[in-house]
């Protein structure tokens, strides 16, 4: 009995009511951050790389979406492909400057460059509005047709998230997923076999960059909204709160630690201790890295395995 | 600008200098020791200045015997969590540690919110610094001058007990073969408490030295900590001359950046991370082992 | 560890009961008249509106009758965190169930993102505790008012009423984001007529906590007046330095946004300052009679300005329903715009057509020193009133594209 059919058959039906049972936009939402982990997952669950400034994709692309369907009025599907392009490139650019170090110092690079980000977009107040953030009027038109409709939005969402968890899927167990895990596990080994350990490290950032912002890009038509926040710090630290909750390494488990914190939050904001949202996630986050490490996917992915290492 | 304006300038950067220099001395302690990059350093400092407020408002402790007790207080709430809390993980990659402290961070920060409201709380300078001392190039805060001075002695004290103590080469042993200072007699569980428990101190004193100047409030080390990350990096992760060198050296500058271009003050630190770990990936006084 | 198997089960199962309660909205049909009141209820702004706000709304439906147009009146309280993602999809959540009025909005991000929701939704939104003139100028709708003070109106009081003192040099300590820099031109222009410039405005970024170097360049600048023109943790960090290099002695030091909810926080440190609000419990008899019922209900604490703004919107605009007949925003508006009023709140008040700014009297203040304070809350003299017609921007100056 493989446990990761049934995990995916489950995550499909729960997704298909999803906005039926709770407020479609939070769902979307869910959808979007479930993509963003993903990404993250490439990165540190495949590739051992911890970023903490993912965001800068994210709300980077997301900005670039928002400023080019609201100004230029161009189709949403050109904007987000364009906020693509972006991310790629600056993934790209960073990636050249930050793969060579690892560990603590990637992770250290990855946020100040993220923080250079933030400055910039705060600077440039009358572009992106600066604090006051970048509210949209409509999402624009996909491919001609509107989507402003949420339960329409949520599924073309979903539809892109599938493709893209295919794709992963596809990445990490193909030759190149497979030579990333040696990496991660011993780098030394890796080089003496040849591999040229940098490019697949930057390939695998540069991918992660993509899907960050193609999830930011969505996020953000899907709000109506492109904020400061999703530049913030505070933002890399939740995705990878949500990965590491979910269950690194597995890529279904982001997908579930994305859903558990968006709906805890929106569950918790509905009841009186409302407002200490970040503290009972906090607590079950400090629980979680302290009693299974390998998240919640990771333990269910386990359980078919007689021998079970802890 | 005349250079005595520029003097005047140059003390302020000491000044903010002093506290980067005990709050990366206090994080680099802790990895070097734990191999835990500490999150919470922030939530750390908040609660030394918190600690601080607390022990004036209900125990009526003055300023300068709340310099000694509540880093004491703090570093002895610090090592609980070490001996219940962080032991559990140690050993892991140093990744499982920075996501527990972060936890952590949210954990305190948002219990002090509960406790002492979001908005900030009062503190004042001490009367007996609250005047300013003739420098002949400038007249300048006397309380300034104190933090600056408390830094320099606090950070040359720690260093000396590392570099050249005997238990601070026990420490440093303990960090680089554990399990042959364990066969050796060393009870090396004790070291690492003490170790974390003397860095939660470090970042607590800061805080105290803040709360005069400062506005008290929970969220207060949300910045700092990732200011201090970067000195960190820059000095070299682990290194305590390091540290201490790159606390007061940003201070200068971003305090001289601020004289120039005041928008870009804050940002200043995270470029110049970026160029020295791409010229020296290790920071200016790392040592290249210590990069993963 | 047979427990910590069981953990992910556990887990799991939380996952799906969650999404699978469902949190469906009020059925339409005997539906209430809802109020959302969309807030800061426990961050940095929670005391100048937060669970203070709900009250205020509370107390002005309760005043009404609790009831309108043979239906019931319901106050919904939703926290929008600080974030404008969040503020914006609560207001879509609410307008979607059937609230028919967003109140208070504190926060200018937060405003600005369910001003855009009100216009996609057409249904209103009134703003009682952001300060960003966007809301009238680029960013203004049809069902968007902002109804309590605002950048400009803040710069107007304080910059006149001091420059006219004959205090003509300034130096400016301004935060760098739109709000920084629309209070600096605000200001700028207040205290031109008067003779006041700026000889020197530091931009530095928001959350700076190191003030020091600014307030030696200050220092050495010798201006009449210190301009602290920044908000929150920055004000408090600002006003510790200047105390430190000992500016409070040497200059005259103002504070462009101060509320009564910071002066209670930190009485200390703002002793001395002035400011501009839109309004004081003890101002009058009547702004008392409030107060006194207010702090009834909230623990003894005094309303601040957004708080009584809250109670004096909320009235408005239940008197607006009943006249005429139904919680339409179309007729509303067309009720409204134009509409002049008076009550405790808002003296020689209007309902701006032109671009949707409330305006009304504002008052400059002087925060008192604790020696003077006579009774508990009662931090401020009110030194200066600022008419209605001249406390905002005039109607012929709005850069509002009015496109109903």
């Amino acid at each position: 009995m493989r446990p990761l059919p049934i995990v995916l058959v489950v995550l499909g039906l729960i997704a298909l009511v999803l906005p039926k049972v709770i407020y479609p936009l939070v769902a979307i939402d869910v959808l979007c951050f479930a993509l963003f982990a993903i990404a993250l997952d490439l990165l540190f669950g495949f590739a051992g790389l911890l970023s903490f400034g993912q965001a800068m994709f994210w709300g980077g692309s997301g900005y670039v979406a928002a400023m080019l369907v609201q100004r230029a009025h161009i189709d949403a599907v050109l904007a987000i492909a364009i906020a693509v392009v972006y991310a790629t490139a600056l993934a790209f650019a960073v990636g050249l400057v930050s793969v060579r170090r690892s560990g603590i110092y990637f992770a250290m690079i990855t946020l100040a460059i993220a923080q250079i980000e933030y400055f910039v977009a705060v600077q440039l107040t009358s572009f992106t509005g600066g604090e006051n953030g970048f509210p949209m009027d409509s999402r624009g038109l996909f491919l001609g047709r509107h989507v402003d409709g949420d339960v329409p939005y949520y599924f073309l969402v979903l539809t892109v998230l599938v493709v893209c968890l295919a794709l992963a899927f596809r990445l990490v167990n193909s030759p190149f997923g497979v030579a990333l895990t040696a990496i991660a596990q011993n780098e030394q080994r890796a080089i003496a076999l040849g591999y040229r350990v940098h490019r697949f490290k930057l390939a695998v950032f540069v991918i992660a960059g993509a899907l960050s912002g193609l999830a930011g890009a969505l996020f953000a038509l899907g709000n109506h909204l492109a904020g400061l926040e999703m530049l913030d710090w505070h933002t890399s630290g939740t995705v990878v709160m949500m990965t590491i909750l979910g269950g690194a390494s597995t890529l279904v488990g982001p997908i579930i630690g994305a859903g558990l914190y968006e709906n805890l939050s929106y569950f918790v904001s509905k009841t009186p201790i409302g407002a200490q949202t970040d503290l009972v996630m906090g607590l079950i986050f400090a629980v979680c890295v302290l009693s299974f490490r390998r998240g919640i996917a990771g333990r269910l992915l386990s359980l078919s395995w007689r021998k079970t290492s802890t | 600008m005349s250079p005595d304006y520029i003097a005047a300038q140059i003390f302020n950067g000491l000044a903010s200098g002093a506290f980067y220099a005990l709050l990366a001395l206090g994080l680099s302690v802790i990895f070097g020791m734990l191999r835990i990059i500490n999150f919470a350093h922030g939530a750390v400092y908040m609660l030394g200045a918190f600690a601080t407020y607390y022990a004036a408002q209900l125990l009526h402790v003055p300023f300068y015997p709340a310099l000694i007790l509540a880093p004491i207080a703090v570093g002895i709430f610090g090592m609980l969590i070490e001996a219940l809390i962080l032991r559990r993980i140690s050993g892991s990659d140093p990744v499982y540690g920075l996501l527990l402290t972060f936890a952590l961070t949210l954990v305190v920060v948002n219990l002090v919110r509960l406790l002492a409201g979001p908005l900030g709380s009062p503190y004042s300078v001490p009367p007996s610094l609250s005047s300013a001392v003739d420098l002949k190039f400038t007249i300048y805060p006397a309380y300034k001058l104190f933090v600056i001075a408390v830094s320099i002695v606090v950070c040359a004290v720690v260093w000396w007990f590392v570099e050249r103590s005997l238990l601070g080469a026990r420490i440093r042993a303990a960090t680089e073969n554990p399990v042959l200072v364990r066969a050796l007699g060393v009870d090396t569980k004790r070291l690492v408490t003490l170790a974390f428990g003397a860095g939660v101190a470090l970042a607590a004193l800061a805080g105290v030295l803040a709360a005069p100047t400062t506005n008290v409030q929970p969220y207060m080390g949300d910045d700092i900590i990732i200011y201090t990350f970067a000195i960190v990096v820059i000095g070299g992760l682990g290194s305590i001359t390091g540290s201490v060198v790159a606390g007061f050296a940003l201070g200068i500058l971003q305090t001289i950046g601020a004289v120039y271009y005041p928008p870009i003050a804050t940002t200043l630190i995270f470029i110049v991370m970026v160029i020295v770990i791409a010229i020296r990936p290790a920071g200016l006084f790392g040592r290249p082992e210590s990069l993963r | 560890m047979r427990i910590a198997r069981v953990i992910p089960f556990l887990c799991a199962s939380a996952v799906l009961a969650n999404t699978l309660i469902p949190i469906s909205p009020a059925p339409a049909d005997t539906a209430p008249v809802k109020i959302a009141v969309i807030t800061d209820m426990s961050g940095v702004y929670s005391g100048l509106s937060g669970q203070g706000a709900v009250i205020a709304t509370k107390m002005a439906v309760a005043d009404f009758g609790g009831k309108v147009l043979g239906r019931p009146i319901v106050v919904d309280a939703v926290d929008h965190q600080n974030s404008a993602t969040i503020a914006e999809a609560k207001a879509r959540e609410e307008f979607g169930s059937g609230a028919d009025l967003a109140m208070d909005l504190t926060n200018s991000a937060a405003a600005i993102a369910v001003a855009s929701v009100a216009k996609d939704v057409h249904k209103l939104a009134i703003v009682t505790g952001a300060a960003s003139t966007a809301l009238t100028g680029a960013d203004c709708n049809k069902y968007t008012y902002h109804y309590a003070y605002d950048s400009y109106a803040l710069a107007h009081g304080t910059g006149a009423s001091v420059a006219r003192a004959g205090f003509k040099t300034w130096y400016g300590i301004v935060p760098d984001y739109a709000f920084g820099k629309a209070m600096l031109s605000d200001f700028t222009a207040a205290i031109a007529p008067y003779g006041g410039k700026f000889i020197h405005a530091d931009t530095m970024p928001l959350g700076t906590t190191d003030f020091s170097s600014y307030m030696l360049a200050a220092r050495n600048a010798h201006p009449q007046v210190l301009a602290l023109l920044n908000a929150g943790a920055d004000t408090v960090n600002s006003m510790k330095a200047a105390k430190e290099f000992g500016l409070d002695k040497q200059m005259k030091i103002v504070v462009g946004l101060l509320f009564l909810s910071d002066v209670d926080a930190l009485p200390d440190v703002f002793a001395g300052s002035r400011i501009t609000d839109s309004w004081y419990w003890n101002e009058d008899k009547a702004a008392r009679a409030f107060a006194d019922r207010f702090a009834a209900a909230d623990n003894g604490l005094r309303p601040t300005s957004v708080q009584a703004a809250d109670y004096s919107a909320t009235m408005q605009w239940l008197k607006a329903v009943k006249a005429v007949g139904s919680t339409d925003a179309d007729k509303i508006v067309a009720y409204l715009d134009g509409r002049k009023f008076d009550d405790f709140y808002a003296h020689h008040a209007e309902w701006r057509a032109r671009d949707h700014r409330v305006i009304h009297d504002m008052y400059v203040m002087d925060v008192l020193p604790k020696s003077e304070v006579k009774e508990p809350h009662a931090w401020m003299k009110i030194v200066d009133t600022i008419p209605a017609d001249q406390a905002f921007r005039p109607a012929s100056e709005s850069t509002c594209q009015k496109t109903w």
